[in-house]
């Protein structure tokens, strides 16, 4: 405020204020005076000159911007300075700058930011209107009523409802929607400590909140095998040679192994050498149906030849056959009834036989008392037997618990032994190179032991078909 | 015939057993959901003895279990919490797809989660029955924390293995558990003693990940979802039975020497602690902070035999104590390119200081410069500046000493030298077996034999090598010699008279080789009165042994064969 106002009261000291005949007017404009209406004020804009106010204005403004302040306020120490002449110290003072500059020369600011500096002495004008703020004066009155309440001790009615709202126990809903993973989780003495339910044991498992308690058959292990399985000695970093050519001795018959069963069955799919087909057979096959009348013919003189002599025993089979045919089509009738004498015949028949098997046995069973000897050697070798038997089926289930068992569609498949050949081992411990993934040693332990089934990755399968089309901007070119 | 007709497939293992499937529809659950289950739960598929009974008739390849076992899954609470969870995706998909922010928000906060603590405790009753299964566990954590932080799993799994797996270490660091440790073409095999357990574990080598495809990465996440409960309930218990403060604290001493100006450098202030609990240079704060007790044996009354193995067990447990002791009062220093954490464990649990360069890791304790320093273990050909006081050595000088139980010789494993074979020490030979000479090498420095002669020896022999062809001529001479001699006895023999009398020689009565004698006397009128079948089976296992016995010889031979062919190897090659 008080700049501007002394600016006016500066303006209004100097002479020739607004002067509407300034003589520049006058002198521009043609000898014919110009008639204008001063009874208007549109005119008076339009016709005054202002250039030397402006002008003034503008000098005024620049000394503010440039000093800070009217040249003509100021002191004369500020304006002038007593010249001397040059110090003689001067120099080696200008050499400790120019040391200096050098020193500083990364810490002179860039012009760039030297340029966008505000260079102005005349501060900004303030925006008023961003300190302003709606409703100050209500606001203002609500905040010293609110103030004189608080001096009373009386809790505005917001504070109050939310005082007495029941507090949330957020730690406990935090350690229970707490993920499992959470590094910082806390564990506690699970062993020590039994467990206090203070609740009815029949109300907590009517309500299905009692732990059913666990199976006893659940805690044997599936396997008998150690969860870890160290390698065999061959397998050191830096191994001893015969450990070393042991374990390699393994791993190739293990791979012979897999290449016996692969050409086996090469062998099995390859295609038998005759029935690859040969110019011969081609030629065959090509002319089949072409020739054969020709040939027909001969076969057929031959066979006519050869029939000469067979032809009557062919005359004795026929009727033969004519009368079978005539017992398959007789078979359908019914059976003709038997007479009473048949039926007496046979169950005598029947009865007899009983009598002599009943006689048979009993007369057998008889002799075996004389033959006990024996047959106690017979059961004893029978005995010996099953016992040989159960041992071995026994010894058979023992070491099937160390094997993995076939718990779905595939079978399980054993890693590749890790091995290092020869000429791969390393001096030291730096250049060695690990050897296969531990993660997949892992997972076919777990497979092994019979923990999780061994399982295919799960096939990527695409539910529609997918549909190729051209580009056209491609299409366009080509 | 009275009496219904008995339906097919109704009674017997037809009805023990379900297929995965049905199973499946029962606790209407997914399939991963319910893979996911039985993990937990410790329910395993069975493979039943008759399957196309249990299949009714289908001879179709299934995975079958036990249908107690699915009805005992029924009653599990999280089955409940596995269907909220499947719930909350849905609503969770539909706000997003709706970009109801909020409603987001609000789902997320109250993403349904589940504990597995009474899993533990049920599957688990007694802490040593947690103790006994904790192997599978602790290879799945050190697994999982050396995974890098890509996606492949959650990165606060991984975290969290970290974590667990920094505490079983410590634990071990802090009660000198650490048994064998075998360094395999693998990973690094570790056994410790928790408790009268013998505990192993595979750990696999830094940086060392090519993630296979054919590993279901849903299935080990499980795995190692239970397992790190496990593991971190077992490390509290642990933690308790050492009067360690759980979580682990560092000793307030060994803090204030930790404390680095620059300590940001290394890692974040969340992780920095984390990071200085397993550089494993700093020893834990206790509960009780008094003086360790020596636990005394308890000494019982108690017959002359028991006496002896009494004395046997003492003896042993103070050559145990002395083990433990191995590197106290050992300082070492890692250089660069050596595994520091494997280097770092092992040291320290053995009660040796370790340091290692500043810029390495956190928590290096003191500089290469140390004058105290005993041990420089290196891992490279040379080294720019040596101290004369001290020895740079191979890693391996220290993992053999763990598995030989004594501090071994260092001459061996020199900077720059080669090496002898690093032996597992998961191999017991038995009686008979065949034995690689470095391993009978230890034993005799168990034994407190002197290597020294060896040495010698080997040299020795080396040099009657090259001596060897100068002998030659010498001996043919000697030969020659004792021929004459022979000639003329038989000359003067002939000129003798046949009958003549000696002066009798006394025979001294030796009371042990009689004695020894006699047994074997007995020992073979024994084996002739056997019985004809004892027989049979005697002369069967004396073969046995015999061709084990033969067969050793045939491999020591082989390696003599080898050794000498070795040699002769390099003596070319320094020609």
């Amino acid at each position: 405020m008080a700049p501007s106002r002394r600016l006016k009261r500066v303006v209004a000291s100097q002479p020739g204020f607004l002067s509407l005949k300034s003589s520049d007017l006058t002198g521009e404009v043609s000898s014919r005076r110009k008639r204008v209406n001063k009874n208007k004020k549109k005119n008076w804009n339009k016709h005054s000159d202002i250039n030397d106010v402006e002008d003034f204005l503008e000098d005024i403004r620049h000394q503010e911007r440039t000093t800070g302040g009217l040249l003509a306020d100021k002191s004369d120490d500020n304006l002038f300075f007593l010249d001397v002449g040059q110090q003689p110290k001067d120099h080696k003072a200008s050499e400790q700058v120019q040391g200096k500059k050098r020193k500083g020369k990364s810490q002179r600011p860039l012009r760039i930011d030297l340029i966008l500096q505000h260079d102005s002495l005349v501060p900004p004008i303030k925006d008023v209107l961003s300190y302003q703020q709606p409703n100050a004066k209500k606001l203002r009155g609500h905040a010293k009523r609110l103030e004189q309440l608080a001096a009373k001790g009386v809790v505005p009615r917001t504070q109050r409802m939310l005082l007495n709202r029941q507090t949330l126990n957020t730690t406990a809903k935090k350690a229970a929607t707490e993920a499992n993973n959470n590094p910082k989780r806390d564990y506690y003495d699970i062993w020590g400590q039994e467990s206090k339910s203070s609740a009815d044991p029949w109300y907590l498992q009517q309500t299905g909140k009692k732990l059913v308690k666990r199976p006893e058959e659940l805690n044997k292990k599936p396997s008998v095998l150690p969860a870890v399985e160290v390698i065999a000695p061959g397998g050191s970093y830096n191994p001893d040679f015969f450990s070393h050519q042991a374990l390699l001795q393994e791993a190739h018959d293990v791979e012979v192994k897999k290449r016996k069963a692969e050409s086996k069955i090469e062998r099995q799919l390859a295609v038998n050498k005759e029935d690859r087909a040969t110019e011969e057979t081609i030629f065959q096959e090509q002319v089949e149906g072409l020739v054969e009348e020709e040939e027909e013919k001969e076969v057929a003189a031959v066979e006519e030849e050869e029939q000469v002599a067979p032809v009557e025993e062919e005359e004795q089979v026929a009727p033969v056959k004519e009368e079978e045919q005539e017992c398959v089509g007789g078979a359908i009738t019914l059976a003709e009834k038997k007479t009473e004498k048949q039926r007496k015949r046979e169950k005598a028949e029947k009865i007899k036989e009983q009598l002599r098997v009943a006689e048979k046995n009993q007369k057998s069973k008889q002799q075996q008392l004389f033959q006990l000897r024996s047959i106690k050697t017979a059961i004893k070798k029978r005995e010996k037997k099953t016992a040989a038997r159960q041992k071995q089926r026994k010894a058979k289930m023992e070491a099937q618990k160390a094997q993995p068992r076939r718990l779905g569609k595939l079978k399980f498949q054993p890693e590749d032994l890790e091995i290092k050949l020869s000429d791969e081992l390393t001096s030291t411990l730096r250049q060695l190179k690990p050897e296969g993934s531990i993660l997949k040693d892992r997972f076919k332990s777990l497979q092994k032991r019979n923990l999780i089934e061994p399982r295919e990755r799960a096939k990527f399968k695409r539910r529609y078909k997918l549909k190729y089309v051209e580009k056209r901007a491609f299409r366009a070119i080509t | 015939m009275g009496g219904l007709q008995k339906k097919k497939y109704e009674s017997g293992s037809a009805t023990n057993y379900i297929t995965r499937n049905r199973a499946r529809k029962k606790l209407q659950l997914s399939l991963p959901d319910f893979r996911r289950l039985c993990i937990l739960k410790g329910i395993y598929p069975h493979e039943p003895k008759h399957k196309k009974k249990v299949n009714k008739g289908s001879t179709a390849p299934r995975t079958f279990y036990l249908l107690k076992d699915i009805r005992f899954l029924l009653h599990e609470p999280i089955v409940g919490k596995f269907r909220e969870y499947k719930i909350f995706v849905r609503k969770l998909k539909k706000a997003y797809a709706k970009t109801e922010h909020t409603a987001v928000e609000r789902l997320k906060e109250n993403k349904p989660t589940y504990k597995l603590d009474h899993i533990v405790k049920e599957r688990y009753p007694t802490f040593i029955d947690a103790l006994r299964d904790i192997e599978d566990a602790l290879c799945m954590c050190f697994l999982f924390s050396t995974f890098a932080r890509t996606g492949k799993c959650h990165v606060q799994t991984i975290q969290l293995c970290r974590r667990l797996t920094v505490e079983w270490m410590n634990f071990a660091i802090t009660s000198r558990a650490l048994r064998k440790v075998f360094i395999s073409i693998k990973g690094i095999y570790y056994q410790v003693e928790v408790m009268g357990q013998l505990i192993t574990w595979l750990v696999p080598y830094q940086f060392s990940h090519d993630h296979p495809t054919d590993v279901d990465y849903r299935v080990m996440a499980t795995f190692t979802e239970f397992y790190t409960t496990l593991l971190g309930f077992i490390n509290f218990r642990l933690y308790n039975s050492l009067n360690l403060v759980y979580p682990p604290k560092l000793d307030s001493k060994a803090e204030q020497a930790l404390k680095d100006n620059n300590e940001e450098d290394y890692a974040l202030d969340a992780e920095s602690y984390l990071e200085k609990l397993s550089a494993f240079s700093a020893s834990l704060t206790r509960v009780v902070s008094a003086a360790e007790e020596e636990a005394q044996m308890d000494h019982f009354p108690v017959d002359e035999e028991d006496m002896e193995k009494l004395e046997e067990r003492e003896k042993e447990q103070k050559q145990q104590e002395a083990q433990k002791k191995m590197f106290e009062g050992l300082k070492f220093f890692l250089n660069r390119e050596v595994p520091r954490e494997s280097l770092a464990f092992v040291i320290r649990c053995f009660g040796g200081e370790v340091s290692w360069d500043r810029s390495v890791c956190i928590g290096s304790t003191y500089d290469e410069t140390d004058e105290t320093i005993t041990h420089h273990i290196v891992d490279r050909p040379s080294v720019g500046t040596q101290y004369i006081n001290r020895y740079y050595i191979q890693p391996q000088w220290v993992y053999d000493c763990v598995n030989a139980k004594i501090v071994l010789p260092v001459e061996d494993y020199f900077m720059g030298v080669t090496l002898p074979p690093h032996l597992s020490p998961f191999v017991e030979e038995k009686e008979g077996d065949y034995v690689p000479p470095e391993k009978l090498k230890i034993m005799a420095l168990q034994r407190g034999e002197k290597p020294a002669q060896q040495n010698d020896e080997e040299e020795e022999s080396e040099e009657e090598e090259e001596g060897d062809d100068e002998d030659d001529d010498e001996a043919e001479e000697e030969e020659d010699k004792v021929q004459e001699k022979k000639l003329k006895k038989m000359e003067a023999q002939r000129s003798q008279p046949k009958v003549r009398v000696t002066p009798g020689v006394m025979k001294v009565d030796n009371p042990a080789q009689r004695e020894q004698q006699e047994k074997a006397e007995e020992k073979r009128l024994a084996i002739m009165m056997m019985k004809k079948k004892d027989k049979y089976l005697y002369d069967k296992i004396m073969f046995g042994k015999k061709r084990k016995v033969r067969e050793t010889n045939k491999l020591a031979a082989k390696r003599k064969a080898h050794d000498d062919n070795e040699k002769a190897m390099k003596k070319k090659a320094r020609k």
